[in-house]
């Protein structure tokens, strides 16, 4: 049987997991831009945990802060693309604009880590705080904190589109950006929110993921390949495929290459790999992902 | 650090660089294959160069067979460099056999990719070349029997026999090779076939209504680009004579190349090539400079990437077009510089 | 001049020669819409046949279809004796057949002469190894230069060899779609509107050239057109599509009497 550490790992890794890929996806939806820097928004906020943490506050405190500080960066990215963009900068120009917001939080994080390490003398290069959780019914509270928040996330989204004015809104504009702003739908504007909202949802999830998983700069680029190909097997363009690509992904990566490495124990140092993998197959098996799956299944009937 | 020595580093540091420009922009300025995963095949190319020349050269002198290149790292190299040292041709075959199968693999790596990679639309096509390659890094990282794992590996250098010089032996080893590749761009580009990679950059529909096999061209591209590619990864090693897999970063490897080639001007080889000079030199002085700002509270190195930033927003607002833009040759220029006719 | 190329014209009537296109109950869906349904008809050797129909009635689905651009639901196609039904469009290039577009599709950021020499078939320079070898590539470029500025008169843009075609206007646009096949020297040319936005002295000028070619190469030609008072005088044979179907063809004196056509036109 698969063990429970394995069988927690893998279900904080996918609420974390599939968060992210919702974002993503959203925000490709909207700019038709993939942000590169996505990724690192997201494990900026792991610094605040850190903070938090090491002045002896429970690491969950983080979490407004960082909805905050990921809402804020990926707000400020927002307007910095469709600035050029209103100048009809390329796809290309506008990938490298998200590299710049890469690049400039990849620094911020290194700078601040080497000044947490002067000031209270630790190596902050990389770091877990699984000592500061506590237990529920002697489980970790991460793993209901991660489960909650991701769920009540994803509803609390799910009834804004469905529900409210701005959702409604915000559907016109996913669906056809040109149209939408013909109508006199105020798309900037929605667009900010939108934008804010995702970076939130990804700063709250980085923050969480120190809490049971090790962190070092180059998490981010790493998780940047699970993301990426979570977005794959959803289907690329849908919100809620990728929601469920997470959790395909996530337990592709953590059970599926545990059982493998019982009977071929290296395997286990790949998990990583195994998220490419499946991307690269997905994208030639069936390049319309999940989404498209559930369409033909539909439209067969 | 000499003068001789800073002067050396920096224009071999631009070599390498310049090959990886060049490359990048024979696929995105030319043919426009968006690809953010230029350091796949320079990976691929280090890789190999870590694991293929010190095995060939432990079976040639017959090194104890309970030694292992990758283990017993430290105590082979320096056995082999007493065997080098004194072995010329040993070293420059070495060399070329490196060489030689590095460009095989990426060439046919690239090949490969491009079944997948093609199919995708540009923006996904960036993603999956980027994920390639940073899942590469974490394999290559994850095999110590490879490259020695996080902890790299120490390499042979095949001018030891070249005594105090050896260094400068790759050094110049590296400007040839450099040359050799700019010039075969730089013919390629001027040709007819650079007009073709530009028609297909441009449009591919009508492209392949006047005839051009648009996927097969762009196979070839990519094929032939991962195949420089991989040489300057050989190139790379070899200069810095120990491989660490972890350090072929995609700020390093990708996303400063694709600064230089935007800000010298995208599509023009001679403006690539310029923006590279700049840049190499402006880092280069920062590394080398770096003690000079001991005081402040963090290494002064993570100003770096906030530079390349900085300026990538620059260029981007102000000149995304580079510093010098790509230009079409007028018919009178074409038919007297390229084709050399009198009309 | 006209009425003695009009003359030549019909002495090649369609009749006497074999067909080279064939087009065999061919149809094209989008969708559950059907944008071509049953069209089967021919193209003798030769010859400049004329498509026409209200908007959206099918014609530019058809040449995509025929080029290779789509893969028809139903039915073959044969080009010269070759069955040419969903063969990639560089493919089709090579058996001869060639298309412009209705929609200009220029090279952008190419000038106008790059964008006449890059269509010149089989250069020994556009190969990876070939253009290293420049002597071997320099002769077959020479050519295609002394050909490029033929072409750039027939088109009557002589003055703009130097100009970026994404600065060119609408006008200029669609004469030089109409160059890029011109350098190609294929068996058979469809020209999707190649005299839309052209002024009316030098749409003749165009129209006859094209008698000319056909004339001297023995090239043919199916023509989309909207602007009838202009092109009927110079060719052959008429097919009118309405809506995906075939509704009519012949001569374009039959097809100018009868009334009924007008109709449709309208309509
Ligand atoms: N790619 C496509 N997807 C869906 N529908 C299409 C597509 N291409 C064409 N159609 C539809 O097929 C029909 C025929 O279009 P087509 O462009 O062939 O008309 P046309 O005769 O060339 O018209 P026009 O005179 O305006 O050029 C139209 O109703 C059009 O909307
Ligand atoms: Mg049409």
């Amino acid at each position: 049987m698969i063990p429970l550490p394995i069988l927690l790992t893998a279900l904080v890794y996918s609420f974390i997991l599939s968060l992210l890929a919702m974002g993503f996806t959203l925000q490709y939806i909207t700019l038709s831009v993939p942000n590169l820097a996505y990724a690192t928004i997201a494990f900026a906020s792991t610094y605040l945990t850190l903070t938090f943490s090491l002045m002896g506050l429970t690491p969950y405190i983080t979490m407004p802060f960082a909805f905050i500080l990921g809402g804020a960066i990926s707000f400020m990215l927002y307007k910095f693309v469709s600035f050029l963009r209103d100048r009809g900068t390329s796809i290309v120009g506008l990938m490298m604009a998200t590299i710049v917001f890469d690049l400039i939080i990849y620094a911020g994080m290194n700078i601040y880590a080497d000044y947490l390490a002067t000031v209270f003398k630790i190596y902050a290069g990389s770091f877990s705080l699984s000592e500061f959780d506590f237990k529920i019914f002697s489980l970790p509270a991460v793993l209901f904190v991660s489960g909650i928040t991701s769920i009540s996330l994803v509803a609390f989204f799910t009834l804004m589109l469905v529900k409210t004015k701005f959702g409604v809104a915000m559907r016109a504009v996913m669906e056809n950006y040109s149209l939408a702003s013909v109508h006199g739908i105020n798309t900037e504007q929605i667009l900010s929110i939108a934008w804010f909202f995702v970076g939130g949802l990804a700063g709250l999830s980085g923050s969480l993921y120190p809490i049971w998983f090790a962190m070092d700069p180059w998490v981010g680029a790493r998780m940047f390949i699970s993301i990426f190909a979570a977005c794959v097997v959803g289907g690329l363009r849908s919100i809620y495929g990728s929601l469920l690509g997470g959790f395909i992904i996530a337990f592709s990566e953590v059970v599926v290459t545990y059982l493998i490495s019982i009977y071929f124990p290296w395997v286990w140092a790949y998990r990583s790999v195994t998220s490419m993998v499946i991307a690269a197959v997905a994208l030639i098996e069936m390049p319309s992902g999940i989404a498209g799956l559930i369409q033909k299944f539909r439209g067969g009937r | 650090m000499s003068l001789i020595d800073l002067i050396m580093d920096i224009i071999t540091f631009f070599c390498i660089y310049a090959i990886i420009t060049l490359s990048l922009n024979f696929q995105q300025g030319y043919t426009g294959i968006f690809n953010l995963g230029l350091y796949f095949p320079i990976i691929v190319g280090a890789i190999i160069t870590a694991y293929l020349p010190g095995r060939l050269a432990m079976i040639v002198y017959g090194i104890d067979s309970k030694l292992d290149f990758s283990a017993n790292n430290a105590v082979v190299v320096s056995i082999l460099r007493s065997k080098l040292s004194s072995d010329p041709l040993m070293s420059v075959l070495l060399l070329a056999i490196t060489l030689a199968v590095v460009a095989l693999t990426c060439y046919v790596l690239g090949f490969l990719s491009a079944y997948p990679a093609l199919k995708l639309p540009a923006d996904y096509l960036a993603l999956f070349m980027l994920c390639a390659s940073e899942s590469l890094r974490v394999i290559g990282m994850q095999t110590d029997w490879l490259a020695g794992g996080v902890m790299g590996i120490t390499i042979i250098n095949p001018f030891w026999w070249l005594g105090g010089f050896s260094y400068y032996g790759m050094s110049v080893f590296t400007i040839l090779a450099t040359v050799c590749i700019i010039l075969l761009y730089q013919r390629m580009c001027d040709s007819p076939l650079g007009r073709l990679l530009k028609s297909i950059r441009e449009n591919e529909l009508t492209a392949e209504s006047v005839g051009k096999n648009v996927n097969g061209i762009k196979r070839t591209t990519l094929a032939f680009s991962f195949m420089i590619l991989g040489l300057a990864g050989v190139l790379h090693a070899f200069m810095m004579g120990a491989v660490v897999v972890g350090g072929y970063t995609r700020v390093d490897f990708s996303f400063w190349p694709w600064l230089m080639m935007i800000i010298g001007g995208t599509g023009n080889n001679i403006g690539v090539f310029l923006g590279t000079f700049g840049l190499v030199i402006m880092r280069r002085i920062m590394i080398v400079g770096k003690h000079y700002f001991w005081f402040l509270p963090f290494n002064v190195v993570w100003f770096e990437p906030i530079l390349l930033a900085i300026m990538l927003m620059i260029t981007l607002v102000f000149r995304p077009e580079g510093i010098l833009p790509e230009k079409s040759p007028s018919i009178k220029d074409y038919v007297r510089r390229v084709l050399k006719l009198e009309s | 001049m006209v009425s003695q190329t009009l003359s030549v014209g019909q002495n090649l009537s369609s009749k006497e020669s074999r067909p080279l296109l064939i087009i065999d109950n061919v149809s094209k869906r989008f969708g559950s819409f059907y944008a071509l349904q049953n069209i089967s008809l021919t193209v003798p050797e030769k010859s400049i046949v004329l498509l026409i129909g209200p908007n959206g009635s099918g014609k530019t689905t058809l040449i995509n279809c025929i080029s290779g651009v789509y893969k028809p639901d139903d039915g073959k196609i044969f080009f010269n004796g070759k069955d040419i039904t969903g063969m990639p469009v560089h493919d089709v290039v090579k058996t001869g057949l060639v298309r412009s577009f209705q929609v200009p599709a220029p090279f952008k950021r190419l000038n106008v002469a790059e964008n006449l020499l890059v269509c010149g078939q089989n250069n020994p320079g556009e190969g990876f190894l070939g253009s290293l070898n420049r002597q071997r590539w320099r002769f077959f470029e020479k050519g295609q230069v002394e050909r490029m500025f033929k072409v750039l008169k027939t088109i009557g843009l002589e003055d703009k060899v130097d100009t970026l075609a994404g600065e060119l206007s609408g006008g200029q646009l669609k004469l030089l779609e109409l160059g890029r096949l011109l350098m190609m020297n294929p068996r058979m040319m469809l020209l999707d509107e190649p005299i839309g936005g052209v002024n009316p002295v030098l749409a003749n000028k165009i129209l006859s050239h094209i008698i000319d070619i056909r004339n001297e190469f023995g090239t043919s030609f199916m023509i989309v057109e909207h602007r009838l008072d202009i092109v009927m005088k110079y060719v052959d044979y008429v097919y009118v599509l309405s809506k995906g179907n075939l509704i009519a063809s012949g001569t374009p004196t039959d097809i100018v009497e009868r009334k009924e056509l007008y109709d449709v036109y309208l309509a």
